[in-house]
C-alpha cells in the first residue's frame, strides 16, 4: 500500500509544481491468475502483474487526461506534462470538479487472505476438478472446450489536491466451466459459472450443473412456427437486457438526451413487479468497494421501485450539474480513463414466488436460454432484434428446444409488461437478476 | 533498449525445466484519442502501454505471465515463474538471436506525432459542426477520434528477433436524429493501417454527412417486415456477414476444439461456387494489416475457401504445430497481457462476375442490406445474426421504401450455400472484433451478392 500511495501523492505534487490547479492520480494495482483446463491438461497457466496510473488535470477550469503504465519517473513525470497539454486543447466547463474527502466510508471485507495461501498445484487440480464433475453430469457431455478457475487480488489507490488519498486491497475468484453437448454429432455449448469474494464461498458443483445443462437443453432443437407466445427470461438473459436498460438510467445520458428515461422520473416506467436497485457496498458483491473511481462513497440506489422510476445514477460532475450529490457511481474502464457514470452491483429485485409457480400457468411460452445480437440492441431507442434459442413451455412444463428464431421489440414496452418475477436472484459478475416472465410477445421463426 | 544477448538470457531461463519453444513479446504502445459530445470535446486521452509477456509452450500447455516492470532483474523473474510451469527435462538453450525483415512495407505517410493534437481536436470539431448542420433533426453527435503507434519486439528461443511497428488512426461519426417520439442513430467510420493522412484519404466532413444521412433516412424508414425473404447485400454494406458467417468458424483453435461447423471439412464444399474467401494480412492502408503477427510469422494471403471447396484455417503458431502445416501468420493478441490465438485480418468474399445493378433488376421481392452494423455468431453450429444499419425493401427489380429495425439471422454454411448471384464490384468496413475477452483491429469485405433466402426479424406489427 505505501508504494502505491507514495505514487499517487508525488503525482499530486508534480502536478502542482508545474502548474495544474488540481491533480488526481487513480493507481490500479493488480496480480491475476488463471488456470486452462482442457482434457485433464493444463492447456493455459497465465500470471500477470500489473501497475498503471491515469492522472486526470484542472487548469483553468479545462479537464486533461494521459495513463502510463511505465512507472518510472521520467515517465511519470511526462505522463503529468502530458496530462496538462491536453487540458490546453480542451474547452472550459466551470462543473468539473474533484471530490473532497468524505467524513466516512463503509466499512468492508474485501479481501480474503486464503485465496493467495492456496498452492498454485491445489488451483489446477481445483480447474481439473470443475472439468470432471462438469463431464459425469451428463453422458451427452463427452468434453469441455474449457475449464477455468481464476484470481485476482488488487488495489485501488486514489490522490487529489483536495488532501483526498485512500486505497483498498480486495480478491476475488472464480470458476467456469464451457460444455460440449454432443447428440449424434449435433453439438451445443453451455457455460456455467461462479465468482466470490472469499474461497469458500465458490461453489463448483452448481458451476458444472449448470454448464452441464445449458450445454444439452438444445440438443436436437428445431426451428418454431412465428406466434405470439409468453416469454419467460432465464436469470443470464435478463441480466443481458439489464445492459439495455442500465445505460439510460446514468444521469450523464439523462443530461446528454440519449436516455430513454429522460424526464421521468417518479413515473411508471416498468410493471409494479419490477424494481431495480445499484449497491455499490452489498455485502459479498463481486463488484462492491467503499468508495468509487473518484473516491466518492458508494451507496445503496434504488432506480426503480415497483416500476416507479425513483432516482439516475451520479458522479461527482453530473451530481454538481443536476444541483444533487454523487451516488457513488463514478466508474473507470480502467486506469486508462477518466470515471463516467457506471454501475456497481446492478439487481432486479427478486419476487416471492418459485420459478415453478413462475411457470406453471403458462399454456404457451418461451423460455429463453440464448440471445444473439445483443449488442446490436440500440439503448438509445430501446429497440431491440434478438437471435433467441430455448425452450417451449407447454402447460407450465419445459419441453422440446427451439432455436433460430427472433424476438423483437423495444424495452420500455418490454419493463411495462414484465408480469411474473422469480425469488431466485443470480449474480453473473457484477450484475443479477431472476428468472422473469413477460407478457406475451411475438417469436418469428419459419 | 534491449539487448540480443539479454533477450536470449531471459529465453534460456523460461526454457530451463524444458518445453519446446518460447517467446518474449514486448510492447511499447502510444495512443491518443478525442471525443466529442453535446457540441464540446468530452475527452482528450494520451496514453502509454508498454510491458512484456513470456510464454512457453510445453506438449499442449502454454504458461503465459505478463508485467510491466521491464527491468532485466524482474523480466528473468518471470521467465523463472514460467518455467516452473513446465516439468520435464532440464537443458540449456544457446541462442544467437537473428533479426528477420519483413517481404513487404506498408506505407504511413505521416506518424500521428507529426500533427499536433490541435489539429486533431479542430478536426473534431468540424466533423461535429458539419453533422449538425445537415438538417435541423439532428440532436446528438458523437465524433471520435484515435491514433495508435504500436512498437513490438518479438524474440524466441527459434532465433528470431522480430521488430514491427503497426500505425492505425480510425474516425467515427455517430448521429441521433428525432422527431416527435421516434429517434434513430447513424453511423461511419473510416480507418486503417495509417497516420494523420487518414484526413486527406477521407474528409471528417464527408463521414460525418454520411452518418447524419443514414439516421434521418432511418426516421423516415417503415419498420422491417418479418420472416424470410431474398436478401441482397450491397458491396457498400460491410463485410460482417462474412466474417461471421464463415471467419470465426475457420480459425484453427475452434476447428481443433471441434468446436466450430467447419471442423473436418477440409476438401468439402461448404459453400455456393460463387464463394472464394480470403483472409489477407498483408494489404496496405488496410485496418487489420501487419508487417509480422504477434508471434513473428510475417503475414499472408490465404485462402480459405475457394469456388465453394473449403482449402484451409487460420493457424497461429500453436494451431500449426498440432496439424502440423506451417502457421498462416494469424497469431495475435490485444497486447502482451494476453497470449497469442488464431484471428482474421481483412477477411474478404472475392468479388464475381455480375454487374451489381442486374443482381438487383433480376429480385423481384426482398431486403435491400446497404449498410451492415454488428453481428455474433454461435461457432459451433454456425447460427449467426448480424443487423442492418440502413435497407431497402427491393420490390419488382427496384429499390422502394427504407426499413428499420431488421436483424437477419441464419446459418453460416447454409447462407453460404445460398449466395446464386456475386457482383463485381467490392467495398469494406472497419471494426474491432473481440474473441476470448481480445479485441483486434480487423477489416471485411465483400462484393455485391444476393442471398435466396434468410430470415428477417423485423419489428412490423
Amino acid at each position: 500500500m505505501g508504494k502505491d500511495m507514495t505514487y499517487a501523492e508525488r503525482i499530486v505534487e508534480i502536478g502542482k509544481e508545474i502548474g495544474a490547479d488540481n491533480t488526481e492520480a487513480y493507481i490500479y494495482w493488480h496480480k491475476d491468475l488463471s488456470i486452462q483446463i482442457r482434457s485433464k491438461e493444463v492447456e493455459s497457466l497465465k500470471s500477470a502483474e500489473q501497475r498503471g496510473v491515469g492522472i486526470r488535470i484542472l487548469k483553468d477550469g479545462k479537464r486533461g487526461f494521459a495513463y502510463t503504465s511505465d512507472m518510472r519517473e521520467d515517465s511519470i513525470k511526462k505522463t503529468v506534462q502530458k496530462s496538462l497539454d491536453n487540458s490546453r486543447e480542451n474547452e472550459p466547463d466551470e462543473v468539473l470538479s474533484f471530490p473532497l474527502p468524505a467524513a466516512e466510508y463503509p466499512q468492508l471485507d474485501l479481501y480474503d487472505p486464503e485465496i493467495a495461501q492456496i498452492p498454485v498445484d491445489r488451483k489446477i487440480e481445483i480447474a481439473k476438478e470443475i472439468e470432471a464433475r462438469t463431464l459425469q453430469q451428463d453422458k451427452r457431455i463427452k468434453q469441455l472446450e474449457r475449464a477455468v478457475f481464476e484470481d485476482r487480488e488488487y488495489r485501488i489507490t486514489i490522490a487529489n489536491g483536495h488532501g483526498l488519498a485512500k486505497s483498498y486491497h480486495g480478491s476475488s475468484c472464480g470458476a467456469f466451466a464451457y460444455a460440449i453437448g454432443d447428440l449424434n454429432g449435433e453439438q451445443q455449448t453451455g457455460f456455467g459459472m461462479d465468482y466470490a469474494k472469499r474461497f469458500r464461498d465458490l461453489n463448483i458443483d452448481e458451476v458444472a450443473k449448470e454448464a452441464a445443462w445449458r450445454a444439452t437443453q438444445l440438443l436436437g432443437a428445431k426451428s418454431q412456427k412465428t406466434q405470439k407466445a409468453v416469454i419467460v427470461f432465464d436469470p443470464y438473459i435478463a441480466t443481458n437486457f439489464l445492459g439495455l436498460v442500465s445505460p439510460g438510467l446514468s444521469a450523464d445520458a439523462v443530461q446528454k438526451g440519449r436516455s430513454l428515461f429522460a424526464g421521468k422520473l417518479n413515473q411508471q416506467v416498468a410493471s409494479l413487479e419490477f424494481s431495480l436497485v445499484d449497491d455499490g457496498r452489498l455485502p459479498q458483491g463481486i463488484v462492491s468497494a467503499p468508495f468509487d473511481d473518484e473516491g466518492v462513497p458508494t451507496s445503496e440506489t434504488i432506480l426503480i421501485d415497483s416500476g416507479k422510476l425513483n432516482s439516475y445514477l451520479y458522479d461527482t460532475y453530473t451530481a454538481k450539474k443536476d444541483g444533487t450529490v454523487s451516488t457513488g457511481n463514478g466508474i473507470r474502464g480502467s486506469f486508462k480513463g477518466g470515471p463516467h457514470v457506471g454501475t456497481t452491483n446492478l439487481f432486479i429485485k427478486p419476487g416471492k414466488i418459485s420459478r415453478t409457480e413462475l411457470l406453471q400457468d403458462i399454456k404457451n411460452g418461451f423460455y429463453v436460454l440464448e440471445v444473439m445480437g445483443m449488442h446490436t440492441a440500440n439503448p438509445i431507442s430501446g429497440d431491440f432484434s434478438l437471435g433467441a434459442a430455448g425452450l417451449w413451455i407447454e402447460n407450465g412444463q419445459l419441453t422440446y428446444g427451439v432455436r433460430e428464431v427472433a424476438i423483437a421489440g423495444n424495452i420500455l414496452d418490454l419493463l411495462q409488461h414484465i408480469d411474473g418475477v422469480a425469488d431466485d436472484l443470480r449474480f453473473f459478475g457484477g450484475t443479477g437478476s431472476p428468472t422473469l416472465r413477460i407478457a406475451q410477445m411475438m417469436v418469428s421463426g419459419s | 533498449m534491449f539487448d540480443k544477448k539479454e533477450v536470449a538470457d531471459i529465453l534460456g531461463i523460461a526454457l530451463q525445466n524444458g518445453g519446446e519453444f518460447a517467446d518474449v513479446f514486448i510492447e511499447h504502445k502510444a495512443t491518443n484519442s478525442i471525443t466529442c459530445e453535446e457540441n464540446k470535446i468530452e475527452d482528450i486521452n494520451s496514453g502509454i502501454d508498454f510491458g512484456a509477456g513470456i510464454r512457453v509452450i510445453s506438449g499442449m500447455t502454454t504458461a503465459y505471465a505478463y508485467t510491466n516492470d521491464l527491468s532485466l532483474g524482474n523480466l528473468k523473474q518471470v521467465a523463472l515463474t514460467v518455467s516452473k510451469a513446465v516439468q520435464s527435462q532440464k537443458h540449456t538453450l544457446q541462442l544467437d538471436l537473428r533479426h528477420l525483415k519483413p517481404g513487404y512495407h506498408l506505407p504511413v505517410e505521416m506518424m500521428p506525432e507529426q500533427v499536433k493534437i490541435r489539429e486533431k481536436v479542430e478536426q473534431v470539431k468540424l466533423a461535429n459542426e458539419v453533422a449538425r448542420a445537415v438538417d435541423g433533426r439532428i440532436h446528438q453527435v458523437m465524433v471520435g477520434f484515435g491514433d495508435v503507434v504500436q512498437n513490438i519486439l518479438i524474440a524466441n528461443s527459434e532465433g528470431h528477433w522480430v521488430e514491427d511497428e503497426r500505425v492505425r488512426s480510425r474516425f467515427t461519426v455517430q448521429t441521433i436524429a428525432s422527431q416527435g417520439n421516434k429517434m434513430q442513430t447513424g453511423y461511419e467510420s473510416y480507418g486503417g493501417f495509417m497516420g494523420s493522412e487518414l484526413f486527406k484519404q477521407r474528409s471528417p466532413e464527408d463521414i460525418a454527412r454520411e452518418a447524419s444521412r443514414r439516421a434521418l433516412l432511418m426516421l423516415d424508414a417503415k419498420p422491417a417486415p418479418v420472416g424470410k425473404m431474398m436478401v441482397v447485400m450491397d458491396s457498400v454494406a460491410g463485410g460482417t456477414m462474412v466474417h461471421e458467417a464463415c471467419g470465426h468458424g475457420l480459425e484453427a483453435d475452434l476447428v481443433q476444439k471441434g468446436v466450430s461447423i467447419y471442423a473436418g471439412k477440409k476438401g468439402q464444399k461448404v459453400a455456393s461456387s460463387l464463394v472464394t474467401v480470403v483472409d489477407d494480412g498483408t494489404i496496405p492502408q488496410r485496418y487489420g494489416s501487419y508487417h509480422f503477427d504477434d508471434e513473428g510469422i510475417m503475414g499472408q494471403k490465404n485462402i480459405l475457401i475457394r469456388n465453394g471447396i473449403l482449402e484451409g484455417y487460420m493457424y497461429d503458431r500453436m494451431t500449426a504445430r498440432q496439424d502440423n502445416v506451417r502457421p498462416t501468420g494469424n497469431g495475435r493478441r490485444q497486447s502482451f497481457q494476453y497470449r497469442p490465438i488464431p484471428r482474421m485480418t481483412n477477411t474478404s468474399i472475392a468479388p464475381g462476375e455480375m454487374d451489381p445493378k442486374e443482381i438487383v433488376k433480376a429480385t423481384s421481392k426482398g431486403i435491400l442490406v446497404k449498410k451492415m452494423g454488428g453481428g455474433q455468431v454461435n461457432t459451433v453450429n454456425g447460427d449467426f445474426v448480424f443487423e442492418v444499419s440502413e435497407g431497402y425493401l427491393i420490390e419488382n427489380g427496384e429499390i422502394t421504401v427504407p426499413v428499420r429495425g431488421a436483424t437477419l439471422t441464419g446459418n453460416g454454411p447454409k447462407v453460404l450455400q445460398k449466395i446464386d448471384m456475386v457482383g463485381n464490384d467490392s467495398g469494406f468496413f472497419i471494426g474491432t472484433c473481440g474473441k476470448d475477452g481480445q479485441g483486434v483491429p480487423v477489416s471485411a469485405s465483400q462484393p455485391t451478392m444476393r442471398i435466396t433466402e434468410m430470415l428477417v426479424g423485423g419489428t412490423e406489427q
